[in-house]
């Protein structure tokens, strides 16, 4: 796998659709989710996290780039967490996201999907889920940081949360 | 289908010359709807890889007022209309001839008129597109949404992501007497809408 760019400043890096980034502390990395889904992936020890923005549940044989389907998703920051010395016994997820943000009408609700694939791919991984925000019908902000392996969760109009 | 990670500028240029003259109707509508205060123009029809719409489009942090009509079908698309909070209110208080709206909520009747201007606005496109590609296109009623605008935008983009990496959008904007307005209308057409309007327009060349 080709080497990834660690992001290594306390400056907030965006993870677009589709992307995964790698971090260490004091490292931030953020991406704005409705329906998608955030993915980080933490270990205690390294100070070392990956954030993916992952789009759509599965890949079914479609190639993209890894971040924006679950299923290629998790085993590719898997992969880069590894290379970089991280066992994966020690990770641990935090998730969020999969909203459904134009009601039951709206169209291609993806979000229950979502939620549905990156639990059972995060499972049969062996990672454990740590916390979770997940569902609903509003926007996210969220935010990796490295320093605290926490992830700080921002909705519209409400009080933010760190899961 | 076209293939939108390859797609030649010229295809982009014969979209651009479809999506014109469906904002030259729309614009038309929302003059007579403003009592001649708004018109529309055309900013862009441009692909953009999926990872890099929310920076391109500047929507990444911005907490937006808007309203999101869909085209069911396969030939269908999602068509969002989007302000700041200054400007979101602004146009409710003129339809409605009454002072700004103040308070943190707002009122039905404040998003009433934001939704019926997005149902304006969106059946002006939708009857010159069917004009155009001779399909009926049946669109939802207008959604009102107060949220982050990438948010919204990527529910908006999940039929062309389950196809392509890249992305058409057609974003418009709004003047009021040549002044430019923080509105616009961002248009995402299925690969099936995209593929009628380029066989329109070659069958009436």
């Amino acid at each position: 796998m080709a080497g990834c760019t660690i992001v290594e400043t306390a400056e907030q890096q965006s993870v677009g659709m589709g992307q995964i980034l790698v971090a260490r502390r004091p490292g931030r990395l953020t991406a704005v989710l409705g329906s998608c889904f955030g993915v980080s992936l933490f270990h205690p020890r390294l100070w070392l996290g990956s954030l993916a923005h992952v789009v759509l549940p599965e890949s079914a044989g479609r190639s993209s780039t890894p971040g924006k389907f679950a299923d290629t998703a998790i085993p590719h920051m898997i992969t880069q967490l590894e290379e970089l010395g991280a066992n994966r016994s020690g990770l641990v997820a935090r998730i969020a996201g999969g909203a459904c943000m134009f009601g039951a009408g709206g169209p291609l609700q993806i979000g229950d999907a979502n939620v549905e694939a990156v639990g059972r791919l995060l499972g049969q991984s062996g990672i454990r889920i740590v916390s979770r925000h997940v569902g609903g019908t509003k926007g996210r902000r969220i935010t990796l940081d490295c320093a605290t392996g926490n992830v700080l969760v921002q909705i519209a109009g409400c009080t933010s949360i760190t899961i | 289908m076209i293939e939108a990670a390859t797609a030649p500028p010229d295809r982009l240029d014969l979209l651009h010359q479809l999506f014109a003259s469906a904002t030259h109707d729309a614009s038309v509508a929302m003059c007579r709807w403003t009592d001649g205060l708004i018109t529309l123009s055309l900013d862009e029809v441009r692909e953009i890889p999926l990872e890099e719409v929310s920076m391109e489009l500047n929507l990444g942090d911005d907490l937006l007022t808007m309203v999101v009509l869909s085209l069911k079908g396969e030939i269908g698309g999602e068509m969002v209309l989007t302000f700041d909070e200054a400007n979101g209110r602004h146009l409710a208080a003129s339809l409605l001839h009454r002072a700004v709206g103040t308070s943190d909520e707002w009122t039905e009747l404040e998003k009433s008129a934001l939704t019926e201007t997005g149902n304006i606005l969106g059946c002006a496109y939708m009857n010159a597109l069917t004009r155009l590609i001779q399909a009926e296109l049946v669109p939802s009623p207008p959604y009102f949404i107060q949220d982050f605008g990438a948010s919204v935008l990527q529910q908006a983009l999940m039929a062309q992501a389950l196809t392509c990496d890249r992305v058409l959008i057609c974003r418009t904007g709004f003047h009021r007497q040549g002044e430019e307005l923080n509105w616009r209308v961002i248009f995402v057409p299925t690969d099936a809408m995209r593929q009628a309007m380029e066989d329109a327009f070659h069958c009436t060349r």
